[in-house]
């Protein structure tokens, strides 16, 4: 080969890696502005709940200063954070706290059970279940929810944590995520166990469950999430302090003649941190869980 | 026979027992089905059932003395005459028609980034994640402020970018404006999802075709163009029925921002179901925009199913 040809393919060579490189450049631009338009919003909100003064917050919004803090104070926090009275919502944090627990605890176990029994059992109208269950996962939650108000009120089942817990146990597609996952394990597993004497829910409880972590921590995220932004269907149930959750409490601010942001900023933040501690400590199974929900199509 | 009558008895003995093992099983089973069937039942099934028959009868909210009547589809008819159902079924196809493209081409536009080889990308992928886990409660709050007229944050930008050239806008009081700016915070909450469900698409994309795609002498657009694309069909479907269902499901964002106005301008068909149901108390009326909305989900759900039969197979 001549020299000739071997600087031109040199040339070429480093043409494409200068190429690759400003394409990185530019790529890398296109990450930062993204990354500003996402996160800023969400800076702005830590930052104002720890400034007192609503005028303030307000008038800050237009510069620098609405990221930045000259004098932080928690007095916002301590001023919402009650457990009775007007701003109860420590109460409300902890309500819905409660149901996200309840729901999810619940869930966990009722679905499972049944993703188990359609997968592994031996009853004879599985297959038949099974498909019911799916066709069950096209009607959204709007759709039912006038009947199902009426329902409850003649149950008398109104402004409890029953009632914003009970209905959303039971749930199609988690029934079937479970179903998908269960159903993905050896058949030997079951056999074997089988053989060796144990009974359906011991082989259940006892082998597969503990197998099942993945799944377990998905469906608990995606329960979770449900759980915690819950909004329609408390502001239709709950009509006192003593049940409601924080997404209808927050909301009441929006009611008032003139919003108190400062106050709405902290009870935001308070919102967010439980799930946020969540999502710092599992963020590789939030991620994987989103796909998992998706890939069923 | 003599040799046979101890094996036979043999089997007996061990059928008897394993009969009685499977039925205890059977109700194992039951036993463990029970809980779920019975709250899917309760809480599913007949609310559902019961939708299509109130949706037949003048039922209202607070029982009345006068007993609950049959209709007939006259609540359909009402529903099909009063212009704010129109109203509200235009503007969730107006919000679906903005929504799509914004959030789907933001989610594809951070997944395609956040599958290059950029530094700190795990970094940057947990943050654009974080809006998705952000209550849509806590997002009116941000967007709330965000959306302050005259001097919000986004209206000094404009007028800082444009050197105050253009006037601020009244973001979520201007009838012209309300469903974008219902459209741009519920893209930025919402496409998190859509931006993980295409970058698993884009993983499944075997590397062997780009490489195919190199060696044939394509550029960077052509392998996006020829190999990215294609590969992304089933997931484009998927996104974009996703995102459809969950536009005509539009409701808490415009309950607490803008209660439907300005002139009915964010009124969707959740919220006018809701109003119908709880304000005017007409539950009847209510369910029959409650199986109106069912029918629409459905009918997209079946026209995904399809698309992706016509795509995978």
């Amino acid at each position: 080969m001549s020299d000739l040809a071997i600087t031109a393919m040199q040339t070429e060579l480093t043409r494409e890696r200068s190429a690759i490189r400003s394409l990185r450049l530019v790529q890398t631009a296109c990450i930062l502005v993204i990354a500003l338009v996402i996160v800023s919003p969400l800076l702005m909100l830590v930052v104002a709940s720890l400034k007192d003064d609503r005028f303030q917050i307000l008038a800050d919004m237009g510069s620098f200063r609405a990221f930045w803090v000259s004098n932080p104070t928690l007095s916002n926090f301590w001023e919402v954070g009650n457990f009775s009275g007007e701003l109860a919502f420590g109460r409300y944090l902890l309500n819905s706290l409660f149901i996200l627990a309840c729901t999810v605890g619940a869930g966990l176990v009722v679905n499972s059970m049944a993703g188990f029994v359609l997968a592994w059992g031996s009853l004879r109208g599985r297959a038949l279940v099974l498909s019911l269950v799916i066709a069950l996962y096209v009607i959204p939650q709007e759709s039912i929810i006038m009947p199902l108000v009426i329902m409850v009120s003649r149950a008398g089942m109104t402004d409890s944590f029953a009632v914003q817990i009970v209905p959303w146990v039971a749930s199609p597609l988690y029934i079937f995520l479970f179903y998908q996952f269960f159903a993905q394990l050896p058949k030997e597993l079951f056999e074997a166990a089988e053989i060796d004497g144990a009974s359906v829910f011991r082989i259940y409880r006892s082998i597969f469950l503990p197998l099942s972590l993945p799944a377990l921590a998905t469906v608990s995220i995606l329960m979770g999430i449900e759980s915690w932004n819950q909004y329609l269907w408390p502001t239709l149930v709950t009509q006192t302090d003593y049940a409601r959750p924080i997404a209808v409490a927050i909301a009441t601010f929006f009611g008032q003649d003139s919003i108190y942001w400062d106050r709405a900023m902290a009870a935001s933040v308070l919102m967010m941190l439980p799930i946020l501690a969540l999502y710092l400590a599992f963020q590789r199974w939030f991620v994987s869980s989103f796909v998992g929900s998706a890939v069923k199509g | 026979m003599t040799l046979q009558q101890p094996a036979l008895t043999a089997t007996a003995a061990l059928v008897r027992p394993a009969r009685r093992r499977d039925r205890a099983r059977l109700f194992q089973e039951i036993g463990m089905l029970a809980p779920a069937v019975m709250l899917l039942t309760i809480f599913l099934v007949v609310p559902f059932l019961l939708s299509f028959w109130t949706a037949m009868t003048n039922q209202p909210l607070v029982p009345r003395p006068t007993p609950v009547r049959f209709i007939g589809l006259t609540n359909f008819l009402r529903i099909f005459k009063d212009d704010l159902f129109w109203t509200s079924l235009w503007n969730v196809s107006r919000f679906t028609f903005w929504v799509i493209p914004v959030q789907c081409g933001l989610a594809f536009a951070t997944a395609l980034l956040l599958n290059q080889k950029l530094p700190l990308r795990n970094v940057f992928r947990g943050m654009f994640f974080l809006p998705a886990i952000t209550s849509i409660v806590v997002v009116c709050v941000i967007w709330g402020t965000l959306f302050q007229y005259p001097t919000g944050p986004i209206n000094q930008v404009i007028g800082f970018l444009s050197g105050g050239r253009i006037q601020p806008i009244d973001w979520l009081g201007d009838p012209n404006w309300a469903m974008f700016s219902i459209v741009l915070l519920s893209a930025w909450q919402a496409y998190g999802f859509q931006m993980i469900v295409y970058l698993a698409g884009l993983q499944g994309i075997p590397d062997e075709l780009y490489d195919a795609a190199r060696i044939d002498g394509a550029n960077a657009f052509q392998r996006f163009w020829h190999v990215t694309m294609p590969g992304l069909r089933p997931t484009h479907v998927f996104v974009l029925v996703i995102t459809t269902i969950q536009a005509f499901k539009l409701y808490t964002q415009v309950a607490i921002l803008t209660q439907g106005g300005p002139k009915s301008s964010t009124e969707t068909v959740v919220h006018y179901m809701v109003r119908t149901g709880f304000e005017e108390q007409k539950l009847g009326l209510a369910s029959a925009v409650s199986v109106i909305l069912f029918l629409i989900v459905l009918v997209i759900a079946l026209l995904q199913r399809q698309l992706l039969r016509r795509f995978d197979v």
